[in-house]
């Protein structure tokens, strides 16, 4: 277990992301040239989730979310370690191997036919080989995954940033509040622009050294390290970059917030 | 031991008025969250029935504890825990135990209650004033007990350790445990030395709650079940007749 290396542990993304209640939108995409307008509206979304649940339960969700994210003002890293830190057996969890046809299918030609298209809000809307993902800038992180049912593992994963992949589909318009993943055993979650700008939050192909396992969400699985496992998505299929929610499943921003736990994965 | 349960004088046989509203107030809603919590936390745990120590847990990594050890095996605890609703519910009662809390202890300094009624003096600290309070605890109902209107020296340092370390640590153990708290305050996970640590001594901490409730109503009943119950709902205590 060690902390981050110094330097590493503030960020390059916005300071101006750093009070989501003050910034406006022209201020923040005027101060970060560097992200080529990818950074959106999202100011009240860092604080509030996209559906807020009624009674108790939604005022604590409110309460939760839009403490965690001020706490979280200046985008601290998620703590990364050592690689003798690293969890000895990875374990896996929930779906470990879809047994649809177009998954399977995947998986028997080693996901060479297997592409990720990213939809939506973005400049050219295009789909992503592995091979093309592979060549995009790349992060290594050694993160502990925490699961909401109570286990934790530390892993070493490797991915494209996720900011990489959307400034290589032609940056997202200001319009864009949210980020879809469909997975193709039939999840979908969906992150703001607060977890979409952190340098954490990247679309892992690797994990410990090797290619993504089977069981692990292979080919290509979200890595949001602020939030629960739940979050973090397996066997992606493809991307949405969206200004509303509705239209995907419920329409509350994800199979597990349907189900009724909270969109938000933070706690 | 006069001072332990002291008796306001000329008053016998009349009632006062012996809990404040405030205190009335927290303290049920307090009864009703902590209720939530402990139940929720149940449900939440049996979904994950096996507690660990570091930073990494799992089916199959060295545990600390397996409730499959003492009978219960893991697809059966899966059966009766809900995580879900456990995860609304704890959070949610978290946060009306959390505010409840800062309002009964900002209240309680604001108004002399902390120094007034609830720490203990440090003559009460003394270890024969605390040895003499658990000999008399322990001699069953007493008719001094029954007619106690401020609290013994061991009922103060329960309750002051209470609510200054041990709420405050259950806290600090929960948000340990949430993957936005510890990026927050990454200290979190450097005091308990990871997050399976913090789970364990969360749920430590639980039974520790449980020990304190049972005790907590058990002095209540001992010492006048219906008195004592209605001093802490209209706030009136009838003090009981000499000898009682």
């Amino acid at each position: 277990m060690s902390k981050p290396e110094p330097g590493s542990s503030r960020i390059v993304v916005p300071r101006s992301m750093s009070r989501p209640r003050l910034m406006s939108r022209r201020r923040l995409l005027t101060s970060v040239p560097a992200l080529g307008g990818l950074l959106a509206t999202g100011c009240a979304d860092a604080l509030v989730p996209p559906t807020v649940r009624g009674g108790l339960i939604g005022a604590a969700d409110v309460l939760t979310m839009s403490t965690t994210r001020w706490l979280m003002a200046d985008q601290p890293l998620a703590r990364e370690y050592e690689r003798s830190d690293i969890a000895p057996d990875f374990p896996t969890w929930g779906q470990t191997n879809p047994d649809n046809e177009d998954y399977q299918r995947h998986l028997s030609e080693g996901f060479v036919n297997w592409s990720l298209p990213v939809n939506g809000l973005v400049g050219r809307p295009r789909a992503f080989s592995l091979d093309e993902l592979r060549q995009l800038p790349s992060r290594t992180q050694i993160t502990a995954h925490v699961c909401e049912q109570g286990w934790s593992a530390i892993g070493e994963w490797i991915g494209a940033p996720l900011t990489q992949v959307l400034e290589a589909a032609g940056g997202v318009s200001p319009e864009a509040r949210y980020v879809v993943f469909n997975a193709m055993d039939r999840w979908y979650e969906s992150i703001d622009m607060f977890d979409v700008v952190h340098p954490q939050t990247i679309l892992a192909y690797g994990l410990n050294g090797d290619e993504l396992p089977v069981g692990n969400g292979a080919p290509l699985r979200l890595r949001v390290e602020r939030q629960c496992g739940y979050k973090n998505i397996k066997f992606l299929k493809s991307i949405d970059v969206v200004d509303s929610l509705v239209g995907f499943g419920r329409g509350t921003g994800g199979l597990s917030s349907d189900f009724g736990f909270h969109w938000y994965g933070g706690v | 031991m006069g001072m332990t349960f002291e008796r306001s004088p000329g008053a016998v046989g009349s009632s006062l008025v012996l809990h404040s509203y405030n205190v009335r107030i927290c303290h049920w809603i307090n009864v009703i969250a902590g209720g939530y919590l402990l139940l929720s936390g149940i449900h939440i745990f049996l979904d994950f029935p096996e507690l660990y120590w570091g930073h990494t847990g799992y089916q199959g990594y060295p545990a600390l504890f397996k409730l499959s050890d003492w009978g219960l095996s893991w697809d059966e605890a899966g059966a009766l825990g809900n995580r879900m609703w456990g995860r609304n519910y704890h959070f949610t009662f978290a946060w009306v135990f959390l505010i409840n809390g800062l309002v009964y202890v900002a209240w309680s300094f604001a108004r002399g209650h902390v120094r007034g009624r609830l720490l203990p003096g440090r003559s009460e600290l003394a270890p024969a004033s605390l040895k003499a309070d658990l000999v008399e605890q322990l001699r069953g109902p007493a008719p001094k007990r029954a007619a106690a209107t401020t609290y013994g020296p061991l009922q103060k340092l329960s309750y002051s350790l209470l609510i200054f370390v041990f709420v405050p640590v259950m806290l600090l153990t929960g948000l340990a445990q949430a993957p936005a708290f510890a990026a927050a305050w990454p200290w979190l996970l450097d005091i308990f030395g990871g997050r399976q640590s913090a789970r364990t001594l969360h749920a430590a901490g639980t039974v520790l709650f449980v020990v304190f409730v049972l005790v907590h109503v058990v002095e209540v009943l001992l010492a006048g079940a219906v008195n004592r119950v209605r001093s802490m709902i209209t706030g009136k205590f009838r003090l009981p007749e000499e000898g009682m």
